[in-house]
C-alpha cells in the first residue's frame, strides 16, 4: 500500500480542538481519492500531514510502507523527495525559472543528476503538451498550462503518491479537466490524493473521504 | 542536495531577487571601509607612536659616576655590554680638552677615553679606528681645524698627552654627543666615568636598568646618576594598550552594527520569500538545505562586497596615502563575511522553520 493512514490526530496549538481526529485510511495504488469537507474540516492539513510536512500528535503516516513516525527532518525530506509529489494552488513557480528548470526542482532536491533529470523533465513536459514551452517564464504561460508544468513538476521523481491541494481551484472549467486528466493518466501507477471542495473533481475520482 | 546544485540554486536565486543581495555586499563593502578608516587609521597611528618610542633615543640608559669609588671598572664594563638585554653599550671618561699640537692657539675641543667597539657609535669616514695611545676625531673637529685628512696629533690640555690622529668620524644618530669632539681608546684598567646603554627594546628599559645597577653595586647610591627612559616606557605601554582597546572596541561597534543591519535585510528577505521556502520545503528540500541557501544568498554577495572593499583600500593606500598594514584590510574582510555569516543564521532558520503549510495555503 503507497500510502496509508492509522489514528492520526493533530491539533495546530496544544490546548486547542484537533483539526483532526483519529483519522485513518488506506490511500490504494492506482486510485484517485479525493478529500473533502466544509472549510475548516482540515483537508489541507490532512494532505499536508500525509506529505509529512505536519507531525501529527498522534498516529503514523506509512509512505511506500515506510513508517515515517521516527525519521527526522532530513528522513522526511528524502522521503517526500523521492515518494512524493506535490501539487499546489496557484502552481508556485519560481517566476525567475524556466518551465524546464521549475519541472527539474524536486529532482535537484533528491539529488538526481542533471542530465537525467533534464531529460525526465522535458519528456514529462512533451506527455503533458507543454515541450514548446519549456524554455518559457511562469508569467509567459496560462493559467492552466502553469497548473500542468505544476503537475509535471510533481511527476518528475517518479513518487508512488501524489498529493495536490485544490489543484483546479483557481482555473476554469476546461482547464480544470485539463488537469483532472493529467492527475488521472498519472494515477496509473500511483496514489492520487485531492484536497478538494469543487463538485467537479468529487465526481470524477474513484474514492471521496469526508472530513 | 549536492554542494554544486546548492551553489547554483543560491546563485540563481540572488539573480532572481537581487536586492537582498545587493544590500548584503554593500553592508559588509560598508564595514571594511568604515573599519579601515577609523580602525585601521588608529593602528597606524599606534604603529607610528610605537615606532618612535621604540627608536634607539627612547630606549638608552646613561650611568655618570663623578664619585672616588672607582664603580665603573673594566669588568663592570664588560659585564655590561654582555646583558641580554642590552643591544650595545659604549662607557667612556669625563671629556677632556684637547688641541691640535700643531695649532698653537686654537679653541679646545673634548676627547673622550673610551672602552667598547668605536663602531657601535661612529662610521668611519677617513682613516682608521684608533689603537691605544691614537685618536680619531670627529668630522666637526676636523672641519673646524681644517683638516681634510686625519694628520697630526691632539695634546690634551691637563696630561698633556699627545695622540696621533689616525681617523675622522660621524657620530650615529643616538650618539650626537661624540659629534664635536675626538675618541681615544682608554688604557686597560682606566676606570670610566660614563656608561651609555641601549636596550634591545623599549619595554626591557626598566629591567635593563635594574640589572645594570646590580651590576654595579655601588658603595653609596648617590655615587651614580641615571638618566633614564623607563618613564618613557611606561607611557608607551599605557599609549599603546590604550589604542588598541580603542581600536578594539571600534572594530566591535561595527562589526556590530553590520551584524545587526544585515540580519534585518535577511529577515525582511526570508518574510518576503516564505511561500518561495516553503514551497522548496514540500518539493523535498530539507531545513539544512534551505539554511545552507539563505546562508549562501547572503554570504556569496557580503564577500564580493568585501573583496570590493580591499580593492578599494588598495587604491586608497597608493592614491590617498592611507597608512595601513597591508594584512589589515584583508583579514577585516574576512571579519566582515563571517559577521555577515553569523547575521543570517538566526533569520535563515527561522525561515527554515517556518510552518510550511500556513504559506503554502491560498485563501
Amino acid at each position: 500500500m503507497p500510502l496509508t493512514a492509522e489514528g492520526v490526530t493533530f491539533t495546530y496549538r496544544r490546548g486547542r480542538d484537533a483539526v483532526i481526529s483519529d483519522f485513518g485510511h488506506e490511500f490504494r495504488d492506482g486510485t484517485v481519492t479525493a478529500l473533502t469537507g466544509a472549510s475548516g474540516r482540515g483537508k489541507s492539513t490532512l494532505l499536508y500531514i500525509l506529505g509529512l510536512l505536519l507531525r501529527p500528535q498522534a498516529g503514523t503516516i506509512h509512505v511506500g510502507g515506510i513508517s515515517t513516525d521516527s525519521l527526522r527532518d532530513a528522513g522526511r525530506a528524502a522521503v517526500r523527495a523521492g515518494n512524493i509529489g506535490f501539487v499546489f494552488q496557484d502552481a508556485a513557480l519560481d517566476p525567475s525559472r524556466t518551465i524546464l528548470d521549475a519541472v527539474m526542482e524536486p529532482a535537484r532536491y533528491a539529488g538526481v543528476p542533471r542530465a537525467e533529470r533534464t531529460s525526465r523533465a522535458a519528456e514529462l513536459l512533451d506527455e503533458l503538451g507543454l515541450a514548446e514551452r519549456a524554455h518559457h517564464r511562469p508569467g509567459e504561460i496560462s493559467g492552466g498550462q502553469a497548473q500542468r508544468v505544476a503537475v509535471a513538476r510533481a511527476l518528475i521523481n517518479e513518487p508512488t503518491v501524489v498529493l495536490a491541494d485544490e489543484p483546479t481551484g483557481n482555473l476554469d472549467r476546461g482547464n480544470a479537466e485539463t488537469v483532472l486528466a493529467a492527475l488521472r493518466a498519472a494515477s496509473a501507477d500511483r496514489t492520487i490524493v485531492i484536497a478538494t471542495h469543487d463538485p467537479f473533481v468529487i465526481e470524477h475520482v474513484d474514492h471521496v473521504v469526508e472530513l | 542536495m549536492s554542494l554544486r546544485d546548492l551553489l547554483a540554486e543560491a546563485l540563481a536565486s540572488i539573480r532572481s531577487q537581487w536586492v537582498p543581495a545587493v544590500c548584503a555586499a554593500l553592508l559588509a563593502l560598508a564595514m571594511v571601509l568604515v573599519t579601515v578608516l577609523t580602525v585601521g587609521r588608529t593602528a597606524a597611528a599606534e604603529a607610528t607612536v610605537q615606532e618612535r618610542l621604540e627608536s634607539a633615543g627612547s630606549r638608552t640608559l646613561i650611568v655618570q659616576d663623578g664619585s672616588a669609588h672607582e664603580n665603573l671598572t673594566t669588568p663592570i664594563v664588560a659585564g655590561i655590554a654582555a646583558l641580554s638585554v642590552v643591544q650595545t653599550s659604549f662607557a667612556t671618561s669625563f671629556p677632556e680638552d684637547a688641541t691640535p699640537s700643531a695649532l698653537s692657539g686654537a679653541a679646545p675641543a673634548p676627547i673622550w677615553w673610551f672602552q667598547g667597539n668605536p663602531a657601535d657609535v661612529a662610521s668611519l669616514i677617513a682613516g682608521r679606528w684608533p689603537q691605544p695611545g691614537e685618536a680619531m676625531i670627529s668630522e666637526q673637529m676636523a672641519a673646524g681645524f681644517g683638516f681634510e685628512d686625519p694628520v697630526g696629533a691632539l695634546t690634551t690640555i691637563y696630561g698633556g698627552e699627545e695622540l696621533p690622529v689616525v681617523g675622522i668620524y660621524r657620530a650615529s644618530g643616538a650618539w650626537s654627543d661624540y659629534a664635536a669632539g675626538a675618541l681615544a681608546p682608554a688604557a686597560d684598567g682606566t676606570v670610566m666615568r660614563v656608561v651609555t646603554a641601549i636596550g634591545t627594546s623599549a619595554a626591557v628599559v626598566p629591567s635593563m636598568q635594574s640589572q645594570i645597577l646590580s651590576l654595579i653595586s655601588a658603595q653609596d647610591p648617590q655615587d651614580l646618576r641615571i638618566v633614564s627612559p623607563a618613564s618613557l616606557a611606561d607611557i608607551q605601554a599605557q599609549v599603546g594598550a590604550d589604542l588598541t582597546q580603542f581600536s578594539r572596541s571600534l572594530l566591535y561597534l561595527i562589526l556590530i552594527a553590520g551584524a545587526v543591519l544585515t540580519a534585518i535585510v535577511v529577515l525582511a528577505d526570508v518574510l518576503v520569500r516564505q511561500k518561495d521556502l516553503g514551497r522548496r520545503r514540500a518539493l523535498g528540500a530539507t531545513r539544512a538545505d534551505l539554511v545552507s541557501l539563505v546562508l549562501l544568498r547572503t554570504v556569496i554577495p557580503a564577500g564580493c562586497g568585501a573583496i570590493f572593499g580591499v580593492v578599494i583600500t588598495a587604491i586608497l593606500t597608493t592614491t590617498a596615502e592611507l597608512r595601513t598594514p597591508i594584512t589589515f584590510a584583508p583579514a577585516v574582510a574576512i571579519l566582515a563575511t563571517l559577521t555577515a555569516a553569523v547575521a543570517t543564521v538566526s533569520p535563515a532558520l527561522l525561515g527554515a522553520y517556518r510552518d510550511p503549510v500556513l504559506v503554502l495555503r491560498t485563501p
